[in-house]
């Protein structure tokens, strides 16, 4: 078993931006085995393993300690813990990767802007159509810390694994909570975000997870890693 | 905290610790029964406050339907009884025990444990709403006697009287309903009085100005038009279900809002300064008179019942001296309608609630009553007496 385990994203843009940063800082990964192996080392470091996994996993891999280190984005991090919950750690934040978790609405609504607004028609949308407000997302606790942090009760969640900024043409939900870059897609689907409904501006990172067992030596190779990293 | 508990000495003492809690129940006449630990979830969520929802364990059984763990036995308690008596129409009185669950964010908090157990009692139906309620807390003041942990400090709240103001004040029935709904939350409840106060909250900025200048307050029908001839002109398409009508309600809404008088700074104290009551339950009537000044008049029906309520405790065996009387307890606890209690050992901190409960005569309707049916109960917290007076019992 190696000194240190670091995940990193295994497709996309954001997995080419995170191997891209890491060999800048003259740590570059090198996959073992074929192209598309899943597991890699660093040549340039030491007994360092690296896997690549999907965002989401590499986000819940950091919870349960699984891996030392982890690079993906704030808004699954945030997503798995709460703030303060101490069980993972951000080591150095990358600018890429950008997208704002947002509340957005109907541009029908005229009359909601803010939060508050929307505490107001929750429950007289309730007493009209017999149910709550649904709000789709993915993001089932930063959506419930948000609305709470708000005073927003009158709502359900509603699971949406793709596209949903769809939910509300399609019936399913009112209001939506997702991921967006330039508000784009969502204007198409005839939804306008809140003044203040941004939950989090958020980006790709390195982070690193309590839990995993921390020897001195990994602790010094999280040191070195963060330090070319320029945190 | 002892290091490891031996388990076999904790269940014996749950088990006498219970036994002596259901004898006394039934003594008194409150039937034992055995309400379902798995509950429809979305019957739950519906009902409970904020601060229970969001702890309650929610899950989908293998047919896909949404069913929590119950994180009381109240509610279950109702749907048990509803189930015997569909038409509500025959008074009840009925006591459990049993486990409820309840998530913690610190899995290990002896004080606050994610499993844990209820030993409670609830009177349906009751014609005499003082009577009911000055028996279920001279019952539990029994039961707490019995094991040895008598003498607490018994804190009492009325939410009826709070609310009772409110509906006296001359205002927009929708800031009433706004205000109400508010006063659960203390910090969303000071930010509406105030901005009641200061004037409406501003527009939300999506609100044009031309637009509502345009609303004709006395027909909704002509300012739905002329708010569809807005959406058209700016290329809004709707979506969702929540129509243009209800939009242009909302709007109208919002003039009226705006041409409402304000709430005087007055009145908004006077709301302030009978929240902030927290006194000896002797003064509590005393002490809510003064503040309210000359709006005591529409008040005299709670205070008055208040009064009664105090006279009855004191007859029934309980000493005031004992009560201390909050205006603002028991605001966020989930379904409660009015009068509200809770035993309290002073010194012992999250340790010191030993058992709580009150009126809550919306919750039987919500829970499929053909109409409201007045309800009072309370339950004991098993292991926070356990572990005051467990030593005796192990």
């Amino acid at each position: 078993m190696s000194v240190l385990t670091l995940a990193v994203p295994s497709k996309g843009r954001l997995m080419e931006e995170t191997l891209a940063r890491f060999a800048a800082a003259g740590l570059e990964i090198v996959r073992r085995g074929t192209e598309r192996g899943y597991q890699g080392h660093m040549p340039g470091l030491g007994d360092v393993s690296v896997a690549f996994l999907s965002a989401s996993e590499i986000a819940s891999f950091l919870k349960s300690g699984r891996v030392h280190l982890g690079v993906t984005g704030e808004d699954l991090v945030r997503e798995a813990v709460a703030p303060g919950d101490g069980r993972i750690e951000e080591v150095v934040r990358f600018g890429f990767g950008r997208a704002d978790v947002v509340v957005a609405v109907p541009a029908l609504w005229l009359d909601v802007d803010r939060m508050a607004d929307l505490e107001q028609i929750a429950p007289v949308f309730r007493r009209v159509h017999g149910r709550h407000l649904l709000v789709a997302t993915k993001y089932r606790q930063l959506t419930r810390r948000f609305f709470a942090d708000h005073s927003v009760s009158s709502y359900r969640i509603v699971e949406s694994l793709g596209a949903t900024e769809g939910a509300p043409q399609a019936g399913h939900a009112e209001v939506v909570v997702d991921i967006t870059s330039t508000g784009e897609t969502l204007r198409a689907n005839h939804l306008k975000v809140l003044s203040d409904g941004i939950i989090l501006r958020s980006e790709a990172a390195l982070f690193a997870s309590s839990l995993s067992p921390w020897t001195g030596a990994a602790e010094h190779l999280k040191a070195e890693i963060a330090h070319r990293l320029g945190a | 905290m002892r290091a490891s508990p031996d388990p076999a000495a904790e269940a014996r003492a749950l088990d006498r610790l219970t036994g002596v809690a259901c004898r006394i129940l039934e003594s008194r006449g409150f039937e034992r029964v055995e309400p379902a630990i798995l509950q429809p979830a979305e019957l739950y969520l519906e009902q409970l406050g904020e601060d229970l929802r969001n702890r309650t364990y929610v899950f989908s059984d293998p047919d896909g339907e949404e069913l929590c763990l119950r994180p009381d036995l109240t509610l279950p308690t109702c749907r048990l009884y509803l189930d015997q008596h569909p038409e509500a129409d025959q008074p009840a009185r009925l006591s459990y025990h049993g486990p409820a669950f309840r998530y913690q964010t610190d899995a290990d908090d002896p004080h606050r444990p994610r499993e844990f157990h209820q030993i409670g009692l609830e009177s349906f139906g009751a014609d005499d709403a003082i009577g009911a309620e000055v028996e279920v807390l001279s019952t539990v003041d029994t039961c707490l006697a019995s094991l040895g942990a008598g003498g607490t400090v018994i804190r009492l709240g009325d939410l009826g009287i709070v609310r009772g103001l409110i509906m006296s004040i001359d205002m927009p029935a929708r800031w009433r309903r706004r205000l109400l709904r508010a006063f659960e939350r203390p910090e969303a409840f000071r930010r509406l009085l105030q901005q009641l106060c200061t004037g409406a909250a501003p527009l939300p900025s999506a609100v044009p100005e031309r637009l509502l200048d345009r609303l004709i307050a006395d027909d909704p029908a002509r300012s739905e038009e002329r708010v569809q001839e807005y959406l058209d002109a700016e290329g809004i398409t709707p979506v969702g279900l929540r129509s243009v009508g209800e939009l242009t309600e909302s709007l109208l809404a919002l003039v009226e809002d705006r041409r409402a008088a304000r709430l005087p700074g007055e009145v908004a104290g006077l709301i302030d300064s009978l929240v902030a009551i927290d006194v000896p339950a002797t003064d509590a009537v005393t002490r809510m008179r003064t503040v309210l000044g000359s709006r005591r008049v529409e008040l005299e029906g709670p205070l008055g019942a208040f009064e009664r309520r105090l006279d009855d405790l004191e007859r029934a065996g309980l000493s005031l001296r004992r009560m201390r009387f909050s205006a603002g307890f028991g605001r966020s606890f989930a379904y409660y309608t009015g009068f509200v209690f809770q035993f309290e050992v002073e010194g012992k901190g999250q340790l010191g609630h030993l058992a709580g409960g009150g009126r809550y005569d919306d919750l039987l309707e919500a829970a499929g009553a053909p109409r409201p049916v007045p309800a009072v109960g309370a339950a004991m917290h098993s292991e926070r007496l356990l572990a005051m007076v467990g030593e005796r019992l192990r």
